[in-house]
């Protein structure tokens, strides 16, 4: 890297987690993370994926694309990724590479798993495969696909794209198709657990929700900045979001979510934009990562108490990932630094 | 945040045929040492010769924000946000557009998104005209108009198929559309490189540059364009509020008409240079320190736009005239 480094603010104190943590520069920006059983997959613009296990001094390397890693997500045991190579790849921890599928110039710019389903958009098309991955549904839509979610059970796949979101849903081995409008472009989408809300992040500074039921609109908007990173927490359950100076919450109990009602907001960083957000499930709280760099996690409802997990560097959190045990947390940044630690000492 | 070097990019446009992909091979042929991820439509069947070309598909989108002339390039923001994820720096990015596209999306682009203004800037337009054909293309397609009115530099292409008065004549219309771009002619678009890369035509710095190349044949020539430019000086200092308010509902109201504007004003109560330029409604401004010793001291404005009579701009221009 031909940028100077960064250091931390005078004066700054190492937290305790940043004490015991495995730290890490990569050299090329963190694109993702996800977690994958006991590891935690992260990916990398020069390609690399690498694979971070509690019981390793060092995370497994491998070199899977030839370019950037654009999209992850987890397939039961394995990580899909999509990249500007134009592979969409399975890949194993055990550093086993498996290519379903190669666009050639075009970009893999979304992945997507659920129940042994497999997806991936290039320009205006979703691919999803069964479980027997011979072959794959060809879904078109009328714009760039900007996001690809499942539902829980792998029923259904929503798309967002310009104009709105088109849900497809198996039926009789076909996939049938109904449209949620709304006007730009959208872009991450999720269901909530419950299968009963759709809400995607747009290429603007909100993001819009949908309930199912009657195709009502959520418009969730007011943020400073684009909200381009959320999470499910907790039972009620709320999304968690990024785009404001700290986390916002939106709660999604009752038939109407959070129609009319104000978000919970978290985790305040100064004037910092919190630019990802991941659930802590075990204490009903959300791990925030800030554009300076700083990470806290906060509880969502009662106590409130807030932490500092990582001070600021400079460089822009862009991935945050617990393992499935919730005993480890991975922090990757813009410039390429990873943060690997134990959550206990 | 720490600020990071904006990636500069150009973009290129021209009718089918005017000759944008042999410019394109040109520039990434010589040898400047440089690295450029290159943004195309389709690939040509002349091919690129560069090993980092992206594949887009031109989607422009409106925005939600209220600005009823404001559409952006939303494959634009997606893929400039995928080249900076890069772990290798690049120098420049090129947008190469269709032969029918209309630049302001993409230049819109740089204005309304945060993600694409913090790590990459718009450094110029350049068009590429074919000195046989333009003629009649101006008068056929809008676009081949919009093209030339956006204009930073002009490459004049194909110049050794017309005789010199043709090609005087094909000058001259250009400069009556945007009497501020550069003309290069060019036969096989043989441009240096500096002449088309690397101008940051976009910084309010350069904005203080402009000078009008008007043509003494202006008055000679047949056509009747759509697109005009005008221009005023003013060596009476302007009323800030008065102008402000005037240019904001100018811009509000006839945004749509107004292609490209830029400005140099000298306002009464400040010793600061303030600059703009604008983009149809969208317009970017500063001030920009004292004004340096031996050099005029008066304001000046253009516009390139569509029915530019209809907007009373001189009389406006004068009645921000600090009293």
């Amino acid at each position: 890297m031909d940028q100077p480094p960064t250091k931390p603010p005078p004066g700054y104190r190492k937290t305790s987690l940043e004490e015991r943590a495995l730290k890490f520069d990569s050299g090329a920006p963190v694109t993702g993370a996800v977690a994958i059983g006991d590891t935690v997959a992260s990916t990398f613009g020069d390609g690399i994926v690498r694979f971070f296990d509690p019981s390793e001094d060092a995370p497994a390397e491998v070199h899977a694309h030839n370019g950037v890693v654009l999209c992850c997500a987890a397939d039961r045991n394995h990580l899909l990724t999509g990249g500007d190579d134009g592979q969409f790849l399975r890949i194993a921890p055990d550093g086993t590479v498996n290519e379903l599928a190669n666009f050639g110039s075009k970009w893999v710019d979304c992945v997507a798993a659920s129940n042994g389903l497999a997806a991936c958009s290039s320009g205006r098309v979703a691919y999803i495969w069964t479980s027997d991955r011979s072959e794959a549904a060809e879904l078109e839509h009328s714009s760039t696909v900007g996001g690809l979610a499942f539902d829980a059970n792998g029923r259904r796949l929503a798309v967002a794209h310009y104009g709105g979101v088109t849900v497809w849903e198996q039926k009789k081995h076909r996939w049938k198709k109904s449209k949620l409008f709304w006007q730009g472009s959208h872009g991450a989408i999720t269901f909530s657990p419950d299968g009963k809300f759709i809400v995607t992040a747009m290429q603007e500074n909100a993001l819009h929700g949908w309930r199912l039921r009657g195709k009502i609109d959520l418009a969730m908007t007011g943020y400073p900045a684009k909200a381009k990173s959320f999470a499910w927490v907790g039972e009620t359950p709320y999304l968690a979001t990024s785009g404001g100076y700290e986390a916002i919450c939106w709660p999604f109990d009752g038939p109407q979510g959070p129609m009319e009602r104000p978000p919970l907001c978290v985790a305040q960083h100064g004037e910092n934009v919190a630019t990802c957000v991941e659930a802590f499930p075990l204490l009903n709280a959300v791990f925030v990562g800030f554009q300076d760099g700083a990470v806290l996690v906060s509880e969502i409802e009662d106590s409130k108490d807030v932490m500092a997990l990582r001070g600021p560097t400079g460089n822009e959190v862009t991935a945050i990932a617990i393992n499935q045990p919730q005993s480890h947390l991975l922090v990757g940044d813009a410039r390429g630094h990873l943060l690997w630690a134990p959550l206990k000492k | 945040m720490v600020s990071t070097e904006q990636v500069p990019v150009t973009v290129l446009t021209g009718f089918l045929g005017a000759g944008k992909t042999t410019l394109l091979n040109r520039i990434l042929t010589e040898q400047h040492g440089h690295r450029y991820a290159v943004i195309v439509n389709e690939f040509g069947e002349e091919g690129i010769d560069n090993d980092l070309v992206v594949d887009a598909d031109e989607e422009v989108f409106e925005m939600n924000n209220g600005c009823i002339c404001c559409t952006v390039r939303g494959d634009l923001i997606r893929i400039l946000s995928g080249l900076m994820k890069r772990a290798d720096k690049l120098d420049a990015i090129i947008v190469e557009t269709t032969g029918l596209a209309d630049p302001a999306p993409v230049a819109q682009t740089f204005f309304v998104d945060d993600d694409v203004a913090s790590r990459t800037k718009l450094d110029a337009i350049v068009t590429v005209a074919d000195a046989v054909h333009l003629d009649a293309q101006l008068g056929e397609h809008h676009e081949a108009e919009e093209q030339i009115a956006f204009a930073d530099v002009v490459l004049l292409n194909k110049t050794d198929l017309v005789d010199a008065a043709r090609l005087d004549a094909v000058e001259t219309r250009i400069r009556k559309i945007n009497p501020y771009s550069k003309i290069i002619r060019t036969t096989h678009c043989e441009a240096e490189l500096n002449s088309v890369l690397g101008l940051d035509a976009f910084n309010l710095d350069r904005v203080m540059e402009f000078e009008p190349d008007f043509l003494e044949s202006d008055h000679a020539h047949e056509h009747d364009d759509d697109i005009t430019s005008i221009s005023f000086v003013s060596e009476t200092p302007l009323d800030i509020e008065k102008f402000q308010k005037w240019f904001g509902k100018l811009l509000q109201t006839r945004g749509q008409d107004i292609l490209r504007s830029k400005g140099i004003l000298n306002f009464s109560n400040t010793n600061d240079r303030y600059v703009f330029q604008g983009v149809h409604m969208l317009m970017d401004a500063s001030t920009m320190g004292a004004w340096p010793e031996g050099q005029p001291r008066n304001s000046r404005v253009v516009f390139i736009g569509r029915n530019l009579d209809s907007m009373g701009l001189k009389e406006g221009f004068e009645s921000c005239k600090a009293a």
